[in-house]
């Protein structure tokens, strides 16, 4: 009987053990870490700080971190970014992911601010300091500090300007369709340069040109949440948008070339003469200064369509960290997001990363003069409009973009559809 | 698999028996008894780990997520929905789009078969070079979905070669990837051309089992090349058919998502979701869980009926046997 059995009942011990502990680490990431009493830790997840341009941004966090919370330890987890977002929202399903973690500003944040740690009474001090908070807000509370600011400038390239005998950009669409003409025939190039195929280029054509379109009552509405879909001028941005294909203004197979980054070396290697692009990360003033030389690239104001529009820099909080509504010390996770929103810290973010940081009181890096005419508008700047969307109306955007360049929808469905799935949402 | 693994497994267990059979004619005491008992008891006991492992690691999480699936997203987020989810997913013309394109893979699987198919015919027919394209065709299902789909990224472009080639013979460039009439099916081409390898491989390895006299018997009373194809080789394979069937059907259904991932997004126009796709961008890109438990229940139930087919048609080949 011993010789029989006893093999089997080793195996189940071990079998039971075995799923015991294949379940355990999922339910406590943190509860490990709160065993060892009073000291405790805090889980952060990013797509940053792995990076070595992060490198010191992060050391300069913690150590303002330590010198308020010694007892705390602080453990950065970079995910990466293509996985970031599947990976936090499996985590936050089972309410076990990290205490502070990264969001892009926008739809992200605010689809998952139900698990989230309202942040207002901690961050009161930084308020004015720092800019872009609307992107990580929602109902009146704020969720996040902003890190970044990220906008989408219409940048062009003054060498083609100068080759086309175009001295100054246009203010009006029309002066700018004819712009377009003169670029064509003097250099060859396209007007944009137009990357569609994952559908970001209407979020970036709807932000870019929105203010030269929307009257400003109408702008701040969309922002507030007021969207009118029946509006002629919103109706006129994706006309504008369709325009661009059927005028043959875009380069050529532009739902078939990616925005991340197949369009940026159209643009780079002067193939296109204008680009909706980023303020920070990537596709910004940065990476295109390094091709077509810093002082060749400018930025332009959208043109204006409506009587009465003014146009504007549309930018938010590009990138910002939240707190898990679940975290066991939310005084010190909060603490945590503000010393990683120091004008110290920030400082030396935005001078190795390329990226234009939310502290106002810090100067951006001087080495390209576009920086200072980006800096210049950001007083004036406000929201940009596709940021106040829910990511399955911008998803269905993307779809339907593809479908106006193609002629396999008109403007008409195309907002009946996007009017449809806004109000839902 | 599942037949494959229970054969083997149940000839031992009819062995152990007949000699279990006659230790107890002989022996009759007591302990013999007991000892009897627990040798009873014993296979359960050893196969107590698989079982365990199977419903707590797969049988348990299957039934939470299609439990998950019955409840709502968001603020509704673990309260009872019924069918909700389902009725959304049928009205939502992206996931009507990604299960049309599962029937398009289905009615494209006969071309994915016959490329394969005919390809090892003719390097088993010993056409000059056959040593060369045997391994040449093998080359690329050694290569990642995500290396592929790059690779093909850039033969595709709207300015890349291809389209360069097709500039000189005079044929306007056609937007292999930016077209939705296209690209579903340049993504399935490549999907073909990265996975046929495996498919020719076991043709060759049925071809191996082929009685060469018939053939030479077809060419005695003078049969042509297609003759020999249809009347000899087809039927002489038709297990090996069958089975390159049921595994590339299973490959295209389970293994598209890294070339649609790199290729297309699911693009243009949606055009090239398939189901799997669907299920992450809703879960990771949309926030919604439970709408994507449901699309990976109907999923998995498309699976289990493609896995249902698939044993009974590799039972009645190995019947044939």
């Amino acid at each position: 009987m011993k010789r029989t059995l006893w093999p089997g009942v080793v195996v189940l011990a071990l079998t039971v053990a075995a799923c015991g502990s294949a379940t355990r680490p999922a339910s406590t990431p943190t509860g490990s870490a709160a065993a060892a009493a009073p000291a405790s830790k805090l889980v952060v997840w990013d797509w940053k700080s792995g990076e070595p341009y992060a490198k010191t941004y992060i050391e300069k966090a913690k150590a303002d971190f330590a010198k308020k919370h010694p007892n705390v330890t602080v453990e950065f987890v970079p995910q990466p970014f293509e996985q970031y977002y599947t990976l936090l929202g499996a985590a936050m399903q089972t309410k076990t992911g990290p205490d502070v973690m990264l969001f892009n500003g926008g739809g992200q944040i605010r689809d998952r601010s139900d698990s989230l740690l309202p942040l207002d009474e901690y961050v009161a001090e930084d308020k004015s300091r720092l800019a872009g908070w609307e992107a990580f807000a929602k109902d009146g509370k704020t969720y996040g500090a902003p890190v970044t600011l990220q906008g989408h400038p219409i940048y062009y390239n003054k060498a083609l300007y100068e080759k086309a005998g175009i001295t100054a950009p246009a203010t009006t669409w029309d002066e700018f369709l004819a712009n377009c003409d003169k670029l064509k025939k003097a250099t060859g190039a396209a007007c944009f340069a137009l990357g569609n195929k994952e559908g970001i280029g209407p979020q970036f054509w709807l932000s870019g040109m929105g203010s030269g379109v929307l009257t400003p009552a109408e702008y701040d509405g969309w922002i507030a949440g007021k969207r009118d879909w029946k509006s002629p001028n919103v109706k006129k941005i994706f006309e504008m948008f369709k325009e661009t294909g059927d005028k043959k203004l875009n380069n050529e197979g532009a739902n078939s070339t990616a925005m991340f980054t197949d369009i940026f070396s159209v643009f780079n290697t002067g193939k296109a003469a204008h680009i909706i692009g980023l303020m920070s990360d990537i596709g910004h003033w940065k990476d295109f200064g390094e091709f077509i030389g810093p002082d060749k690239v400018g930025i332009m104001l959208a043109p204006v369509v409506t009587d009465g529009a003014t146009p504007s820099l549309p930018y938010d909080g590009g990138i910002g960290y939240a707190v898990a509504k679940w975290t066991k010390d939310p005084k010190a996770a909060a603490d945590l997001v503000r010393s990683l929103t120091t004008t110290d810290a920030l400082s030396s973010f935005s001078a190795e990363a390329g990226a234009i940081a939310s502290d106002t009181t810090i100067s951006a890096p001087q080495d390209a003069p576009v920086v200072g005419e980006i800096v210049a508008q950001l007083k004036a700047g406000k929201p940009a409009l596709h940021v106040a969307m829910d990511s399955k109306t911008i998803d269905l955007m993307g779809r339907l973009s593809q479908k106006l360049l193609s002629g396999s929808a008109t403007v008409d469905e195309a907002v009946e559809e996007l009017a449809a799935s806004d109000q839902e949402n | 698999m599942p037949t494959r693994n229970t054969s083997p497994a149940v000839r031992p267990g009819h062995l152990g028996r007949t000699v279990e059979g006659g230790k107890k004619e002989r022996a009759r005491h007591g302990a013999a008894r007991r000892r009897g008992r627990s040798e009873r008891l014993a296979p359960y006991v050893l196969i107590a780990p698989a079982v365990l492992i199977i419903v707590a690691l797969r049988l348990y999480p299957l039934a939470l997520g299609v439990n998950f699936s019955f409840t709502g997203d968001g603020e509704a987020n673990g309260t009872a929905v019924g069918f909700a989810n389902y009725l959304e997913l049928l009205d939502d013309p992206l996931f009507q789009t990604a299960l049309a394109n599962v029937g398009l893979l289905v009615l494209l699987l006969p071309v994915a078969v016959a490329i394969p198919g005919l390809l090892a015919t003719f390097i088993y027919l010993k056409v000059p070079g056959h040593r060369f394209f045997r391994s040449v065709y093998f080359f690329p299902a050694v290569l990642s979905p995500v290396i592929v789909g790059a690779i093909f990224n850039l033969m595709l472009a709207f300015d890349g070669p291809l389209n360069e080639l097709l500039g000189t013979i005079g044929l306007g460039p056609v937007d292999w990837l930016g077209d939705p009439g296209v690209a579903k099916f340049a993504v399935v081409g490549v999907q073909i051309w990265a996975t046929f390898g495996m498919a020719l491989v076991v043709f060759l390895a049925g071809f191996a089992t082929l009685d060469a006299s018939l053939l030479d018997a077809a060419r005695v009373d003078g049969a042509s090349l297609r003759q020999s194809i249809w009347h000899v080789i087809i039927p002489s394979l038709s297990q090996t058919i069958q089975f390159v069937f049921v595994t590339t059907m299973i490959g295209m259904l389970t293994s598209m998502f890294g070339l649609l991932y790199v290729m297309t997004s699911g693009g243009p126009e949606g055009s090239t979701y398939l189901p799997e796709y669907y299920i992450w961008i809703q879960q990771g890109q949309m926030n919604r869980p439970a709408l994507a438990s449901a699309a990976s229940t109907v999923l998995f139930l498309i699976m289990l009926v493609v896995g249902l087919l698939q044993i009974s048609v590799l039972r009645r080949a190995g019947r044939e046997d």
